[in-house]
Formats: structure tokens, C-alpha cells, sequence
């Protein structure tokens, strides 16, 4: 294989990672201050490139053309109402039923997928088919060698870790965050601390849905075209990445992300034929590897929650 | 600084059986008022009570003026409110400055927050040599420390102790209740619930004894100890 096909692989398994990860990171923060799986999550992920596309339309037609401008603002509407989103899910659904069997959940949000998923199918014209998501990044490439290097891939790459690192921060290095991992731990002897147990899990909410938008951005710029039905792969992929890093670590599941984009790049490449079977080989090392390890890589036991 | 808890005919459920039925007490400012009784008795469920994580279905709870009926329990923490819960429930997986730290939640001011951590250390100054270990790392009785010291990391002025002695050795037990009387003598009033008799009464200002949800004596250590019902279920 030729150093500018290694290259491409490399990369677009990297921007796939990252956006598994961030997907995965969510449903690991769900699950680690409420014990819940929200399976709405890759819907919200659709809803943020969505709310991204819908920006750009309103601001061309409002006649700001500048892409910097325009890339700002879509990043800011998605990530701030998709968050808001992820709160309310988490007051008027999520919250209420925490006292039903875990199952009741697991329903109503698969349900309030599907709703998400059709309410964006209906209200776009012609809302089936796939929607052009515009190209604002610079179209410049760096060559290395026989490769060349797109600017717009290696920015999102570094917006990526950018959102990561930012979550770990404020994770690890906030009283936010303390409190945070407090709920995770012990909830009830969390709330006779003084915390305010409702807030908590609405900002974690937030916190996840707005990095699930971001995963939904990324996806348009990097493949330049979004669909209502983009969701539900990718939150599969983001649950299985959770479940595989260890639900409830936040590291496990950016591992866990990683390792899917791995397993399809590797898959795509050792089965040249059949390439369009990576998904199945991604999958079928994945449910190996949960029998083989079936609290995931990094378990909850060894690992600290959130 | 008074503190006044008064607790008028509380019914408390969980589900639908009633566990406390119609408890009325009162923690006066300034002393240790102690509520004995056995297990199953409905101690915990007090507590729970007072602090809103089982509301009560009917009665009253006051904290001075405060209702706290209905309240939420950052709400009533946040009124001068502090509790040591049973089995201690430090965080096993954040270190023991992280603990201290959350027990001082709602406290904004970063100086104060560090003050209060060295008064801890001072009690406790075997903390101060474990601060960046892990809680759920440490033994039985250093938990216990944690436990007491993020109690008085908020400067509370009702502390609620719930069986600190349960679990612990004798050693431990005897200490611990030295140092509830220290913090009792700090001017903070306690309200202690706990089984063993002898050394909760030894230093308690007034004391309740439960039984099936409901109060069956109250008194001073004197009355109490000389009360045939608490004979018959505790001194036998």
C-alpha cells in the first residue's frame, strides 16, 4: 500500500474515532451520575448537525457569507441548543421515570429517537434525502510526501481533542466536576453535601448532548452531506464504544471510540474485496471482545466513575 | 446561633408502610440529644426525614423558623444543616481533600474553605498525612475521620449523627464519642442516633427512645436510665 492511501485511512479512522468518542463519552456520563442508557443520544447527535445546517441556511439568507463567521456561530447554536436539548430530556423524561425499571427508559427514549429522527424528516423540505452540509473549512492541503494532508481534516482533529481535553478539565479540575463525580459515586450522600443533585444531572446532560453536536458537526464538515437517519449508526457505535471502554469512564469510552474507528479502518483494509463489510468485522470484534472482557477494558471496579 | 430542630407528629413511608408513626422531638439548641432504639426502629428514617431525602407524608420538621416539610436537602444542608450518615458514606474513589472539600459544597469562599480544611487536619492530623489517598482505600476507622470532618467542613449548626459507632472497633467507638462532645462543646448542636446506650447517654443532654416508629421515653440521661421500658430493651 502507498504512503497517500496509508495516509488517507489513518486520518479518516482518526476523525471517525474522535467522533465515536464524543459520542461515547456521553452515554458514559449518563450512565455514570444516573445509572440510565439514553438511547435518543445518536438522535441528538443528528438534531446538533441539524441545528448546524439550519444556521448556515439562516445566515446566508440574513447575507453573512463570511465562513469564519459562519463556522463560529454554527458551532455556538448547535452546541448551546442541543445542550439545551440534552437538559430538558433529562428534566421532563429521564428524571421522572428514574424511580420506573431501567427498561422503562430505555424505551421512552428510543421512542423520543424516533420522534426526533421524524419531527427533522418532516420539517425540512424534502427531509428523506440527504442535505448538502457546506464546506467552511480552508480546501488547502499540506503534501507530506506522496500525501496530502487537508487542512480541514487536521482542524477538526485538533477540535476535537480541543473538546475532549475541555471535558476532562472540567471533569477533574472543577468543583463542577467534583460534584459531578460525587453523584456518579454515591447520589444520595452526594445530596446531603449540600449538592444540588437536579442541577447536576441536567448540566451532565447538557455537557454530554453538546459534545454529542459537536460529533454531529464534525460529521457534516468532514463529509460535507447529513441526513435525518445519520443518527442511529453512530449512537450505536458510540454505545458500543462505551459498553466496550467500560460504561461509567469517561476514558474508556475514548478508547472505546478509537478502537471501533481501528477496527473499521483495519477491516476496510485487510478485506479489500469486501471493504463495505467492515461495520460487520467492527462489530463482530467488538461482541468478542465483551465476552472476553464483559465490564469492557477499563472496568468500573479498577477505574474511577466519570 | 440557635439551632432548634422540632419534629411534631411525623409520618414517614416508604412505599406505602408506614415506618415512623407520629414521631414528635425536639433537639434544643446547644446540647446532644440522643434517640435510641433498635434496629428497624425507624432511627435512620428519622434522619432521612429531617433531611428531606424521605419526605415526610404528614407532621411537621422546623429548624428554627424553617419548615422543612417539603423542602429539598441541598435547600435545608444549605440552612445550617450537617450530617455524619450511617456507615459513614465517604466517596471511595476521591482522595480525603476531595471529601473534606465536598462537604463544603456551598461554600464559595476558596480561604475559608481552606481554613476549615486545617481545622479538620488539626482534629484529625492523620488526614492531613493521607490527604491525596483515595477514601475507599483507607481503613474503617480513618473513613470514620473523613466521614466526621467533612460533617463540619460546611461550619454547620445542627450536625446529625447517625450510628457512628456501627462497624467500628471498641477503641474507635470510645474515641468518636469523645470527639462528638468536643464538637458538641464547639457550640454545635447534635442530634445522635445510635444503639449503644451506655456511652450515648454518658454524653448526651436529653435523650428519645424509639420503637416501631413511635417514641415510647424521653428524658435526661437520668430518667432514661432509670426508665423500666428502656431496662427491659436495652440494660436486660
Amino acid at each position: 500500500m502507498d504512503l497517500a492511501l496509508l495516509g488517507q485511512y489513518v486520518i479518516n479512522g482518526l476523525m471517525l474515532g474522535m467522533m465515536y468518542a464524543l459520542v461515547a463519552v456521553g452515554f458514559t456520563l449518563f450512565f455514570g451520575v444516573l445509572d440510565v442508557i439514553k438511547f435518543s443520544h445518536g438522535d441528538v447527535l443528528m438534531v446538533g448537525a441539524f441545528t448546524g445546517y439550519t444556521t448556515f441556511l439562516g445566515l446566508e439568507a440574513a447575507g453573512v457569507h463570511m465562513p469564519v463567521i459562519q463556522i463560529v456561530l454554527l458551532v455556538i447554536a448547535s452546541t448551546v441548543l442541543v445542550g439545551l436539548l440534552g437538559a430538558a430530556i433529562a428534566k421532563y423524561l429521564i428524571l421522572p421515570l428514574t424511580n420506573a425499571p431501567a427498561l422503562n427508559i430505555l424505551l421512552a427514549t428510543m421512542m423520543l429517537g424516533t420522534v426526533l429522527r421524524e419531527a427533522v424528516r418532516l420539517f425540512f423540505p424534502e427531509g428523506s434525502n440527504p442535505k448538502r452540509f457546506p464546506r467552511l473549512l480552508p480546501d488547502t492541503v499540506i503534501p507530506i510526501g506522496g500525501f496530502d494532508l487537508r487542512v480541514d481534516s487536521l482542524m477538526l482533529l485538533i477540535a476535537g481533542v480541543l473538546v475532549i481535553v475541555a471535558i476532562h478539565t472540567v471533569i477533574n479540575r472543577t468543583k463542577l466536576g467534583l460534584a459531578i463525580r460525587a453523584v456518579a459515586q454515591d447520589a444520595e450522600t452526594a445530596r446531603i453535601m449540600g449538592i444540588n443533585f437536579e442541577l447536576v444531572v441536567l448540566v451532565t446532560f447538557a455537557i454530554g448532548s453538546a459534545a454529542a453536536a459537536v460529533a454531529g458537526v464534525m460529521n457534516g464538515l468532514y463529509y460535507n452531506e447529513i441526513n435525518f437517519g445519520m443518527g442511529l449508526l453512530l449512537g450505536v457505535i458510540g454505545f458500543a464504544a462505551a459498553i466496550v471502554g467500560g460504561l461509567g469512564n469517561i476514558y474508556g469510552a475514548i478508547l472505546g471510540g478509537f478502537l471501533f474507528a481501528a477496527l473499521q479502518t483495519i477491516g476496510a483494509v485487510a478485506l479489500p474485496f469486501a471493504s463495505a463489510y467492515k461495520d460487520v468485522f467492527a462489530f463482530a470484534v467488538i461482541i468478542s471482545i465483551m465476552a472476553w472482557r464483559p465490564t469492557g477494558l477499563i472496568p468500573e471496579k479498577v477505574s474511577e466513575r466519570v | 446561633m440557635t439551632a432548634n430542630l422540632i419534629l411534631e407528629d411525623v409520618y414517614t413511608a416508604y412505599d406505602k408502610a408506614d415506618v415512623l408513626e407520629g414521631v414528635s422531638l425536639e433537639a434544643r439548641s446547644g446540647e446532644i440529644t440522643c434517640l435510641l432504639g433498635s434496629n428497624g426502629a425507624g432511627k435512620t428514617t428519622t434522619i432521612r426525614s429531617i433531611l428531606g431525602l424521605t419526605p415526610p407524608r404528614a407532621g411537621n420538621i422546623k429548624f428554627n423558623d424553617a419548615a422543612l416539610t417539603g423542602m429539598a436537602t441541598h435547600r435545608i444542608v444549605g440552612l445550617g444543616m450537617s450530617c455524619i450518615p450511617e456507615g459513614r458514606k465517604v466517596f471511595p474513589k476521591l482522595t480525603t481533600e476531595e471529601n473534606l472539600r465536598l462537604g463544603a459544597y456551598q461554600q464559595t469562599d476558596e480561604k475559608v474553605i481552606q481554613q476549615r480544611i486545617a481545622e479538620v487536619y488539626e482534629i484529625f492530623p492523620r488526614l492531613e498525612e493521607r490527604r491525596d489517598q483515595l477514601a475507599g482505600t483507607m481503613s474503617g476507622g480513618e473513613q470514620a475521620m473523613v466521614s466526621i470532618g467533612r460533617g463540619l467542613m460546611s461550619a454547620p449548626k445542627m450536625l446529625l449523627i447517625d450510628e457512628p459507632s456501627l462497624g467500628l472497633s471498641p477503641l474507635y467507638v470510645k474515641e468518636n464519642f469523645k470527639i462528638i462532645q468536643r464538637i458538641n462543646e464547639r457550640g454545635i448542636t447534635v442530634f445522635l442516633v445510635e444503639q449503644n446506650v451506655r456511652q450515648t447517654l454518658a454524653i448526651a443532654h436529653r435523650g428519645y427512645v424509639l420503637s416501631k416508629g413511635r417514641v415510647v421515653a424521653a428524658g435526661t440521661p437520668e430518667e432514661l436510665r432509670a426508665n423500666e421500658e428502656v431496662h427491659a430493651a436495652y440494660f436486660g
